[in-house]
């Protein structure tokens, strides 16, 4: 992570929309990247030095730009190395928000995608409550892994990947640890 | 202390590396610009090269790519330091011809091992004027994975010591290294069979370059006479290769023909292949009769127990007994390896940690200590 003009962080992470994965390094805030997803003043979100790969060549490098925007409605999900780029995770004496709660394994189908991880929720879990009452316009997922649908052998793993809500086809849970 | 060149458009980053490798003890020079990069690397060969993935105008992948095709710098270790972190970009820098890989951030202490590792492995094992080691992978009954354990042996080996490796598939039946591998091969011994003469000059060109450096001399994929090919050329070509290679690696088919004959009987160390099952016992049984019949009673044998179905039909245990012999190195079940094949990937080049590329890896270890120690 490093800062940019402003003070902010820049982190570093992997967007991918229906066919493209895009590695690059958004600004964020205190918020972490799901604060900026959630701004309602930007429909656009900027990534810097973008390094685009098609979805089924994930490793080759096609095109690359210093900056970037997408919409964030064309974003499928995020994925993160580190949970802390994203959200607040809190302090020794207490969780944030976003952590607070039990672990709930999760199974989410988006668009070319299915992803298996953990949510974390505070109080009695079901699909429907998740994606009508968590907080912000993308599912936190954490230690999750992406695989592709049609080349499960093509996958990424972070310590947390934020889902466009509005892109999930299936969302499947576990009864909580 | 070496001298190590760091390559990466991200002047922070660089710096940081470079502070690193100072206190570290050894000389950087950081350069920020991958074309600036190939020109210094006509001025001064480096030790190694720490190369970032995701650089405008030319991405390490293209950069390792460029360095491999030049003969003098084709040994040079390269460790790729990225952002992009994942299993996918692991492969593709491996596939591309880098020696190791590290995902950002880094800390001072890793990237130290890394580097003591890399500059290690590439201490010359052969000395000038040492003959290289002829290993045979061999078995009478086919269907045990011996292509599979001859091409990451070689691999592992490879990416041990950073020697020269040659994988030679010997089979007369269609050859499979080359698949393993995602090789297609435009020429195979059977060409330099036809040559008029057999000179080592002309053997250079019939050796085919993988990304990870190790070389194949390939069989050709139109299935031939079992007689081929002749025991004098086998001869010939593994006395050539002993010469200027360090590891050669032979897949040989499953018969004893005049090819493998020659090959036993010039190899260092030959490793049985045997299943878990037991008419593979019964066969290994009677193929080591055969081939005391043959006047091929090899004293450098190794049994190598592979587990190719994910059920046991015989513990290790009962195959020793029935063999009569241990087995150092036994292969579980790997699922990793059907779809290793589908992408031409060993997985002895990547990181997974399963049965196969650890055990190849052991077995490479065993094989450069016993030459270290003698």
């Amino acid at each position: 992570m490093t800062l940019n003009q402003f003070g902010r962080n820049l982190v570093n992470m992997d967007i991918f929309t229906d066919a493209y994965r895009v590695t690059g390094r958004a600004a964020v805030g205190a918020g972490g990247i799901h604060a900026e997803l959630s701004n309602p003043n930007s429909n656009f979100l900027d990534l810097h030095d973008a390094y685009i790969s098609r979805i089924h060549e994930p490793g080759s490098i096609i095109a690359s730009y210093n900056l970037a925007a997408f919409r964030k409605d064309n974003i499928n999900f995020i994925v993160l190395t580190d949970r802390r780029d994203g959200v607040p995770v809190g302090t020794q004496h207490g969780r944030s928000i976003f952590t607070r709660g039990r672990p709930v394994p999760a199974y989410v189908t988006v668009p070319s995608f299915e992803i298996k991880g953990e949510l974390i929720y505070e109080g009695k879990a079901s699909p429907n409550a998740i994606l009508t009452q968590a907080l912000g316009r993308f599912l936190l997922i954490f230690s999750a892994t992406a695989s592709a649908s049609l080349h499960p052998d093509i996958s990424y793993s972070g310590d947390l990947i934020l889902i466009h809500k509005e892109r999930v086809g299936i969302l499947c849970l576990e009864k909580p640890r | 202390m070496a001298n190590i060149f760091v390559i990466d458009d991200d002047a922070q980053l660089l710096q940081m590396v470079g502070l690193m490798l100072k206190r570290g003890g050894h000389t950087a020079t950081l350069i920020n610009n991958p074309f600036e990069g190939l020109e210094k690397l006509k001025e001064a060969k480096p030790d190694l090269l720490i190369l970032d993935v995701m650089m405008p105008g030319m991405s390490g992948h293209d950069f390792t790519r460029h360095v491999r095709d030049k003969e003098d710098l084709a040994y040079l270790p390269i460790l790729i330091l990225t952002a992009r972190a994942q299993d996918v970009d692991r492969v593709t820098a491996l596939k591309s011809g880098a020696d190791d890989y590290m995902s950002k951030p880094v800390t001072s202490h890793e990237l130290m091992e890394r580097i003591d590792s890399l500059l290690s492995s590439k201490q010359p094992v052969v000395k000038p004027g040492r003959e290289g080691i002829i290993l045979s992978v061999f078995s009478m009954r086919g269907g045990v994975g011996r292509t599979t354990l001859a091409v990451n042996l070689a691999t592992a080996l490879r990416r041990l010591t950073r020697e020269e490796v040659c994988l030679v598939d010997f089979s007369p039946s269609g050859g499979q290294a080359a698949m393993h591998l995602r090789i297609q091969p435009k020429v195979s011994w059977d060409d330099l069979a036809a040559a008029e003469r057999l000179d080592p000059a002309m053997l250079k060109d019939y050796l085919l370059l993988h990304q990870s450096g190790l070389r194949l001399l390939a069989a050709p994929m139109l299935p031939q006479l079992a007689t081929k090919p002749s025991g004098e050329f086998t001869t010939s070509i593994l006395k050539m290769l002993r010469e200027r290679v360090a590891f050669t690696v032979l897949d040989l088919p499953p018969m004893i023909n005049p090819a493998v004959r020659a090959s036993l009987l010039a190899s260092d160390i030959v490793f049985h292949i045997v299943t878990p099952e037991v008419v593979s016992v019964q066969v290994e049984v009677q193929a080591t009769r055969a081939l005391i019949r043959f006047g091929l009673n090899l004293q450098q044998k190794i049994h190598v127990l592979n587990q190719i179905t994910p059920e046991i039909q015989l513990p290790a245990s009962a195959v020793e007994k029935g063999l009569g012999t241990r087995l150092p190195f036994q292969f579980g079940f790997d699922e990793h390896q059907s779809r290793a094949l589908a992408q031409g990937v060993p997985l002895a080049i990547t990181t997974t940690q399963s049965p196969i590329p650890t055990v190849s890896l052991n077995m490479a270890e065993a094989i450069w200590q016993k030459i270290v120690k003698n």
